[in-house]
């Protein structure tokens, strides 16, 4: 674990993401238990308030402290993309496994399924679960898991056919493993690069999705603090208040490099062959 | 283990592959099974351990001991596999996972056959390392920090931990270099030797299979053409594929030979005198 940390802290893109996610992982639970100001306390006399003392980062249109919100809100993101991404895996390694099986049926019919899925825009199907369910995390983590978990598959496959079709695996075959055993054990270790990579994007794509779906209203129900809350409340009034709306959209953006850059950089780290320090640990 | 072959046949897509091929390997005997590349000596092997692609269309007979292989089901052959039969690839670099240490390769088939705690498959393993003539301390390597020679011995740890009673050496030397090879060859023979199993030992090569079998089927294009013992086909080969394999194994033999036996013959004296010249 150090290793790994230790190789990612050693590139200037690896402490950027790091520091980031770190920062975000400490606000998520500090604001479990301490905000500046409660987040229902408003007040009337300073609404759209500049930052100061009082307000670090202003208020907005109800008097409410953009700080607080945001730092609350830092929890419900963080809890969106950790759902996210393990529906996204769970989901998506099961339509791997279903395309490389060595069924040829299971294969080819899977592969099509998965072709004809992907078409279906993640907005149009988070507008369908929003008909039952209403604004929801709920809507955003399925639509986004789902539309993820068929873009890993599609992405991951090449990757898992090699490691399926490769010695070590028929090697494992000789020695008695099942199939699914051999999915587990052998084929998805061998993908792992692919699968954090497009599990990162995946995670910034869903910061992303929950600002968009929640400006649409279907995403975060109202009175729920989330980044996407805060951008939606305040960007209709972008031309009079632009600080509002920059503080919550620059928190996006920041976040969603990070995660990019985080899947990137701990690729490169959990690989022996790119990390000499692992092969070192392994040696002795 | 005995393992007896009758008219067996392979075909993918409409093309015959392997074309009514007998054979028989008695307990503890170990035979080899030589032809030149594509003639299907690979795919004799995985029919034998039931791991033909799912394309292939297979009929005969492959009866390892007293259970018969094809036609089984997948759990009869699942456990077969590893602990009754064991494999040694071709190509050691590629038939080991790069993302597992040497201690998790050796100790696969253990966990897939026998219910051992952590520190007892170790021990085993440790054991097995031994054997092979490899040291405790790559139990944490990872494969692409061994030699190919190395990596070898790791696959063939592998396939003789569960103590196997028959083995597939398939083409086990041939990315190996020649010391290599005869190094990777005496061990095995010795091992199988040791534990008293059966071996099927695939080659191209004719000088090989003589040091590590005693008797031997020929394949031409998917079917045997000859066999008897190794010594007799190597001395006075007859059917014109034994001849092809045998020619080549002479040559290459003779051309790798001469310059080693010119210096071994060479006196001191003439290699000082030929330097001074």
């Amino acid at each position: 674990m150090m290793v790994v940390l230790r190789a990612m802290w050693r590139r200037a893109e690896g402490r950027f993401a790091l520091v980031v996610l770190g920062l975000w992982l400490i606000v998520a639970g500090v604001s479990l238990f301490w905000t500046p100001r409660p987040l229902l306390e408003t007040d009337g006399y300073h609404v759209w308030a500049t930052p100061s003392a009082a307000h670090w980062l202003g208020t907005d249109g109800t008097g409410a402290d953009v700080f607080s919100w945001l730092m609350a809100g830092s929890r419900t993101n963080l809890l969106i993309v950790v759902l996210t991404v393990l529906v996204a895996a769970v989901f998506g390694l099961l339509l791997v496994a279903a395309m490389v099986a060595r069924r040829a049926t299971v294969a080819v019919v899977s592969v099509v399924i998965v072709d004809a899925l992907i078409s279906i825009p993640t907005v149009l199907l988070a507008l369908m679960l929003a008909v039952p369910l209403g604004a929801s995390v709920v809507v955003i983590v399925v639509a986004c898991g789902f539309g993820y978990g068929l873009n890993l598959a599609r992405v991951a496959r090449p990757a898992a056919l090699l490691a399926a079709r490769s010695s070590y695996v028929e090697s494992a075959l000789s020695n008695g493993a099942s199939g699914w055993w051999i999915f587990v054990r052998h084929i998805v270790p061998n993908i792992v690069p692919v699968l954090l990579v497009q599990l990162s994007l995946s995670a910034g794509t869903s910061v992303l999705a929950e600002s968009g779906l929640t400006y649409l209203g279907i995403g975060v129900p109202s009175g729920v603090p989330s980044w996407g809350h805060s951008l939606a409340t305040s960007v209709k009034f972008i031309n009079v208040y632009p600080l509002t709306v920059l503080w919550p959209g620059l928190i996006v953006t920041v976040v969603v490099v990070a995660l990019n850059v985080f899947g990137d950089v701990l690729r490169d780290a959990i690989d022996p062959l790119t990390n000499p320090a692992l092969r070192e640990r392994s040696g002795r | 283990m005995s393992v007896a072959i009758r008219g067996l046949h392979v075909a993918i897509g409409g093309t015959s592959i392997i074309q009514d091929v007998d054979m028989d390997i008695a307990g503890g005997e170990r035979v080899g099974l030589v032809g030149s590349s594509g003639s299907g000596k690979s795919m004799i092997s995985r029919a034998i351990m039931g791991l033909l692609p799912a394309e292939a269309t297979v009929s005969g007979s492959v009866v390892l001991g007293d259970r018969q292989v094809i036609g089984a089901d997948d759990a009869t052959v699942a456990d077969l596999r590893g602990r009754y039969v064991g494999m040694v690839f071709q190509n050691p670099g590629s038939s080991l996972n790069p993302v597992m240490t040497v201690a998790q390769q050796i100790a696969l088939p253990l966990r897939l056959h026998y219910d051992l705690n952590r520190a007892e498959r170790l021990d085993r393993v440790r054991a097995m390392l031994d054997k092979v003539g490899l040291p405790g301390d790559v139990m944490g390597k990872y494969p692409h920090q061994l030699s190919g020679g190395q990596q070898q011995r790791v696959g063939i740890a592998t396939a003789l931990i569960t103590s196997p009673r028959f083995i597939i050496a398939d083409e086990p030397t041939t990315a190996l270099d020649s010391i290599v090879q005869r190094q990777i060859v005496d061990l095995l023979v010795s091992l199988v030797d040791d534990a008293g199993a059966s071996m099927l030992f695939i080659t191209h090569d004719f000088a090989v299979l003589s040091r590590a079998t005693t008797r031997c089927y020929v394949l031409a294009d998917g079917a045997i053409v000859d066999s008897g013992a190794t010594a007799d086909l190597l001395a006075r080969p007859a059917v014109p594929a034994t001849v092809r394999l045998v020619s080549a194994a002479r040559a290459l033999s003779l051309t790798a030979a001469s310059p080693v036996a010119a210096l071994s013959t060479a006196s001191p004296l003439t290699a000082e005198s030929s330097t001074a010249e």
